[in-house]
């Protein structure tokens, strides 16, 4: 039942931009992306937020250290995305290693202000440091390619494909970070992580170093932001710091990821899936009409989170949604054999 | 040296406005150890508050204090009953939750009723005084700030004895250290609670009314000052009145001094190094007392 449900969504995602690129229109594709790539940032702060228990604040920061490598990398030395993309993850889970070690003596509160204070003195280094190009950023020039492979392994799509060469390579990246995160979920690692998270002191008793695991979570969180950022920066063209270091990339996939259920592989993607077409039907739909821009889709956010919060905190996906399916089938069972009879 | 001088000045006097803004989190995170991320929104709707009464009847800002405390009490024991005791008893992520929740909720209804335009007020006892400056050994003290710093210096000394003085304000501690044993002498938890959030709405609101005397009102304000107020709440010392004013200094402070050197892109930069310094090497904050 799950590997069937599992499939369909699969070849969904697959196909549904297929039709709707061939009569012309790529908004849909474009929504996709969004949808995709929030999920994928959703799944990695679960590893931290979910799983480890620690709640972060910061992840931003990788978005951008992992976007402005690979920018530098290919502005300045004129690597491709396909190797930028990894050099990018690797870097940002170091740089996350090195700067979360010290911060792990804090706890519960402490830990998150931690992360925000880190996203706070990032800002300015980002708006000051000419070498990455200052306030201006960097601006990612779309070369040439002899194939669509070529394009497609430099993460570069341009005319009339552009938002659909984006949505597949969202949804490669996607499907990688979910299958990673699934072989994480199920190893002695993701074991750890939920140990220390619902008992530290028992966690540290039966031997596990908590600081050290906090570290490897947070450091798996801060890979996958940084694979995201390096997607974003080359679908945006550019990278400066306000673009990158933006609060919306922790809390759109944070609010994704409570939505959907804080803690489970799908959580996140259930939450997105949900969430920012909300905001993307709400400004079509809105248009330049009298209420447009005016954050009517983050007052519908902040509403869902409220009442999940109050009624729901473990999520949707934590609904007894078996017994309700069992029960309607149940109930339809019935309902054939009375029309049988 | 006068500039160093003069910067340390400024700084002290930006940082009784800070003290006023955090003082607030102090007793509903410090204190009751409950978290608000809509802390700054609560900020922004007192401002929003002063702005409107101003704009529309003329009242003075610092004549809005009354009515704007009252009514903000009023919405901070109505976030509690209405959504925080719910989310009290469980994991403590779900109150991050339920507040980030409310900050999208009360900044955004903000912008659909007002948009994001900064607004200023126009005519009040300290705009017309902004001129009016004191010099003492080379050192400028503008009035208003002069007189911000005195009312919050105010409130300041009023909090604290409230809190360390009178019976009340011991149930308030009382229930912070101990629920159970809180209970056992008669004291309703759930009440403090309330009171500890109208409190806090409250004085958030009050230190609004008194900032749109020197800053624009616009429905994203809350923000900066919001994760200003958290370094100096845990700076202080978590839940002491007093900390929580020396540290709001200290952060001031820091801010300008830092600007006689650096971009001031840097300001907060250096606060919240000194919160992760303080943080790690003295988690009791630099006043705090267990």
């Amino acid at each position: 039942m799950a590997r069937l449900a599992l499939l369909l969504g699969a070849v969904a995602a697959i196909v549904y931009p297929i039709p709707l690129q061939l009569q012309g229109y790529t908004y849909y594709q474009t929504v996709g992306f969004l949808v995709l790539v929030n999920a994928m940032l959703g799944l990695g702060w679960n590893v931290i937020g979910g799983w480890a228990g620690q709640f972060d604040f910061g992840p931003q920061v990788f978005f951008a250290v992992g976007a402005y490598t690979a920018a530098m990398l290919y502005v300045r030395l004129g690597v491709e995305a396909w190797i930028g993309l990894p050099v990018a993850a690797v870097v940002a889970a170091v740089l996350c290693a090195l700067l979360t070690y010290p911060l792990t003596r804090l706890r519960g509160h402490y830990f998150a202000i931690a992360t925000v204070a880190i996203w706070m003195i990032a800002q300015p280094i980002g708006a000051t440091w000419e070498l990455i190009g200052g306030s201006q950023g960097l601006f990612i020039p779309v070369k040439p390619r002899p194939d669509a492979l070529a394009g497609a392994l430099s993460l570069q799509f341009s005319g009339p494909t552009k938002a659909l060469g984006y949505y597949y390579a969202a949804l490669a990246l996607f499907a990688l970070t979910l299958g990673l995160m699934a072989l994480v979920e199920r190893s002695k690692l993701g074991f750890y992580f939920r140990a220390i998270r619902d008992d530290q002191e028992a966690a540290e008793g039966i031997g596990i170093d908590s600081r050290l695991y906090k570290v490897v979570a947070r450091s798996i969180t801060a890979a996958v932001f940084a694979a995201a950022g390096v997607l974003y920066a080359f679908w945006a063209l550019s990278v400066f710091p306000e673009q990158v270091l933006e609060l919306n990339w922790s809390t759109l996939p944070i609010m994704a990821t409570v939505v959907g259920g804080i803690g489970r592989l799908w959580g996140p993607v259930l939450g997105a899936l949900i969430l920012i077409p909300i905001s993307q039907i709400m400004s079509t739909t809105l248009g330049t009409g009298p209420l447009a821009g005016r954050g009517i889709d983050l007052i519908v956010y902040g509403l869902i989170i409220v009442l999940i919060a109050a009624f729901r905190p473990t999520g949707l996906l934590s609904l007894p949604w078996g017994r309700w399916l069992r029960v309607r089938e149940r109930a339809r069972g019935a309902r054939q054999r009375a029309s049988e009879r | 040296m006068t500039e160093l001088a003069q910067a340390i000045v400024n700084g002290l006097q930006m940082g009784f406005l800070y003290a006023l803004v955090a003082v607030g989190l102090t007793i509903i995170w410090g204190l009751m150890e409950m978290i608000n991320f809509a802390h700054g929104e609560f900020l922004m709707l007192g401002m929003f508050g002063a702005w409107g009464l101003s704009a529309s009847l003329g009242l003075d800002p610092l004549l809005a204090i009354l009515p704007l405390g009252l009514v903000m009490y009023g919405f901070g024991v109505l976030v509690y009953r209405a959504l925080m005791r719910r989310v009290q008893g469980g994991d403590p992520f779900t109150q991050i939750f339920a507040t980030i929740g409310l900050l999208f909720l009360l900044q955004n209804a903000v912008v659909a009723g007002f948009t994001s335009d900064y607004r200023f007020v126009g005519d009040s006892i300290l705009v017309r005084l902004s001129g009016a400056k004191l010099t003492v050994l080379g050192i400028t003290f503008g009035v208003p700030l002069l007189a911000a710093a005195g009312l919050a210096l105010l409130l300041f000394l009023a909090l604290y004895l409230f809190i360390e003085r009178t019976e009340f304000g011991l149930a308030l501690q009382a229930t912070s250290e101990d629920r159970e044993a809180a209970m056992l002498v008669g004291i309703r938890p759930t009440h403090m609670f309330a009171v500890a959030w109208g409190l806090g709405a409250a004085l958030v609101a009050i230190a609004g009314a008194i900032l749109v005397n020197f800053f624009a009102v616009y429905p994203q304000v809350g923000l900066q000052f919001t994760v200003l107020a958290y370094a100096i709440v845990a700076l202080g010392g978590f839940g002491s009145i007093l900390g929580t004013l020396l540290a709001a200094l200290v952060v001031g402070v820091i801010q300008s001094v830092t600007v006689v050197y650096l971009p001031p892109a840097f300001k907060d930069a250096f606060v919240f190094a000194s919160y992760l310094l303080i943080g790690l090497f003295r988690p009791q904050g630099l006043f705090g007392r267990f």
